[in-house]
């Protein structure tokens, strides 16, 4: 999984991710197309992905672990697995790279990378761009670059983000208006993350670019790295200073959600990833710590809570069943790493 | 009744624009201000707007922004206008034309720009990955894509009539604040015909927003 894989300033930034959208000259976009023109259009995005070493599975053919496994490391959305219409997916190529095919647009390649390295993440993303423009005619125009059918990605289709873990920030009065202007500067957004219940993921936000006109790529990808280093700062700079003046409350919360993760027998994902984002204020600060904690355990644990397929497929049904296995599997990572060390 | 620039159906108040009949949310958003106050807005607050839309509309170009006033669905794909302003997508290429005042204003709103200054199809972006490594100081400071580029002059009056070009080469540098309205709509008109909508409609906006203040 690419998630598990080390990264740079992984106590602060979970991923990088690039989505590059593009669709095939002379079909219609996925949502008024016919069933016909889908049909040639996956065929024709098949052999083109199968010639750069790509998979091809239908959505409706993927078994529940396939969905699963999809759902965890492509972020793709619950909806999109389980559509009416004909959906598929290319992966098998390299980790985390992938291909969304009929979802609103013919092609949306996403491609992930553990940390802060949004150039390997493009660089991906473009490869598999590139050789699909040779490939076949894709919508382009000379005045408004790459045609989509969401208006947001008209232009370079390109759209860059950042999942950033910010407890620092957030505790830190003004800290958020701060970065979020910085961002702007850039013509980015930061925004909270909400889960699918409508609850706020605590600490958890994504940096976003807006911007797919009047920009190049490259300079969107320069501005990734300017963004994520002030983000990377400032959320340092916050944590440090809160543990400068609150020492004795961030170490308590620190060993409390040590405490409840490793030893809960039921637990919420809202509470967990609120228990972790103070796990992630102590880590660096907390000299001598005497739990065995690093941060690829912590970040895999945000991973696997964010990304918990079963708990939206249950829709509540399971979710006293899910809270139970949520905690078992949390308590075994935690237990590993204490007898690792 | 329904509204020729939408399709909705149009409640009690009827509002009518340059011939053509709205509903009240396509009135708003065309900004033809409070259109029931009585007689005394309809002849000179829309002169701007009308002037900006008949300079548009005369210009003849693959951005045909008549289009969106009168045919209210996509030929290719029947995806409607309303459809388009509702979910911000489009359905087909074609839509592109269909909807292209709408598709601009939308662009123009969220990124202030509608250049496009990415790679062609088949080819690679040029990106510097030494700039990635090094801390280097921020010579170039982003280029923020809204309106004001070069810090503003304090000359409100321009110099004797420049000519046509020179005017439009000195707006489109300029603080859009410092620029007098005659000049911008002067400018707006120019702009128009040279195809430059971008521009045009950042005027418009800037004309717009004048209007607004008083
Ligand atoms: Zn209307
Ligand atoms: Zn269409």
């Amino acid at each position: 999984m690419w998630y598990e894989k080390p990264g740079k300033d992984t106590d602060v930034v979970l991923s990088s991710k690039v989505t590059i959208v593009r669709n095939i000259k002379g079909f219609s976009f996925p949502a008024k197309m016919s069933d016909a023109d889908r049909e040639n259009a996956m065929g024709m995005i098949r052999q083109a992905g199968g010639n750069m070493g790509f998979n091809f599975i239908r959505c409706d053919e993927m078994d529940d672990t396939a969905k699963e496994d999809v759902f965890d490391q492509y972020y793709c959305k619950y909806n999109f697995l389980n559509s009416e219409q004909k959906t598929a997916f290319l992966l098998g190529k390299k980790e985390g790279l992938g291909v969304l095919l009929g979802d609103k647009e013919h092609i949306s390649i996403v491609s992930f990378v553990s940390g802060d390295d949004i150039l390997s993440a493009y660089k991906s993303a473009e490869e598999v761009a590139e050789n699909f423009e040779k490939e076949m005619e894709i919508a382009y125009s000379d005045k408004l670059g790459f045609l989509t059918s969401d208006i947001r990605y008209v232009g370079t289709g390109l759209s860059i983000s950042f999942l950033v873990s910010l407890p620092g920030i957030e505790k830190t009065a003004g800290a958020l208006a701060i970065l979020s202007k910085r961002a702007e500067k850039y013509d980015w957004q930061i925004r909270p993350i909400l889960q699918s219940d409508g609850n706020k993921e605590a600490g958890m936000f994504e940096i976003k670019s807006i911007a797919t006109l009047g920009v190049s790529e490259s300079d969107m990808v320069s501005r990734a790295q300017k963004v994520i280093a002030d983000a990377v700062k400032l959320e340092r700079s916050c944590r440090t200073n809160i543990y400068k003046k609150k020492t004795l409350i961030v170490e308590d919360q620190f060993y409390r959600s040590y405490a409840l993760l490793r030893y809960a027998r039921k637990i919420e994902a809202t509470e967990v990833l609120n228990l972790l984002g103070w796990l992630r204020f102590g880590l660096d600060n907390i000299k001598e710590s005497e739990v065995d904690l690093d941060w690829d355990t912590i970040n895999m644990l945000t991973h696997k809570v964010r990304r918990d397929y079963t708990a939206v497929d249950s829709r509540g049904r399971k979710n006293a069943a899910s809270a139970g296995i949520r905690a078992d599997k949390i308590r075994k990572a935690l237990k590993k790493d204490n007898e690792r060390g | 009744m329904r509204c020729e620039r939408c399709g909705a159906p149009i409640g009690n108040k009827i509002i009518r624009y340059n011939g053509i009949l709205l509903c009240e949310k396509c009135a708003r958003d065309l900004n033809v201000e409070d259109p029931f106050r009585g007689t005394a807005m309809l002849g000179q607050p829309f002169s701007i707007l009308g002037e900006l839309s008949n300079a548009l509309m005369s210009a003849s170009n693959d951005l045909d922004f008549a289009n969106a006033n009168t045919q209210i669905r996509c030929p290719r794909c029947k995806t409607s206008l309303r459809d388009v302003e509702t979910n911000g997508a489009v359905g087909c290429i074609e839509c592109y034309n269909t909807f292209n005042e709408t598709i601009l204003k939308d662009i123009l709103k969220r990124q202030g720009t509608s250049e496009y200054k990415g790679r062609k199809p088949g080819t690679r972006a040029d990106i510097d990955e030494t700039s990635a490594v090094k801390d280097k100081p921020e010579t170039e400071a982003p280029a923020k894509p809204k309106i004001e580029v070069q810090p503003s002059k304090p000359e409100k009056k321009e110099a004797p009539k420049a000519t046509k070009a020179d005017l439009l080469e000195k707006i489109k540098k300029a603080d859009l604040g410092t620029v007098s309205d005659d000049d911008l709509k002067e400018a707006m008109m120019l702009a128009a015909k040279n195809e430059d909508y971008d521009l045009a409609v950042r005027l418009r906006d800037e004309l717009k927003s004048r209007k607004g203040d008083n």
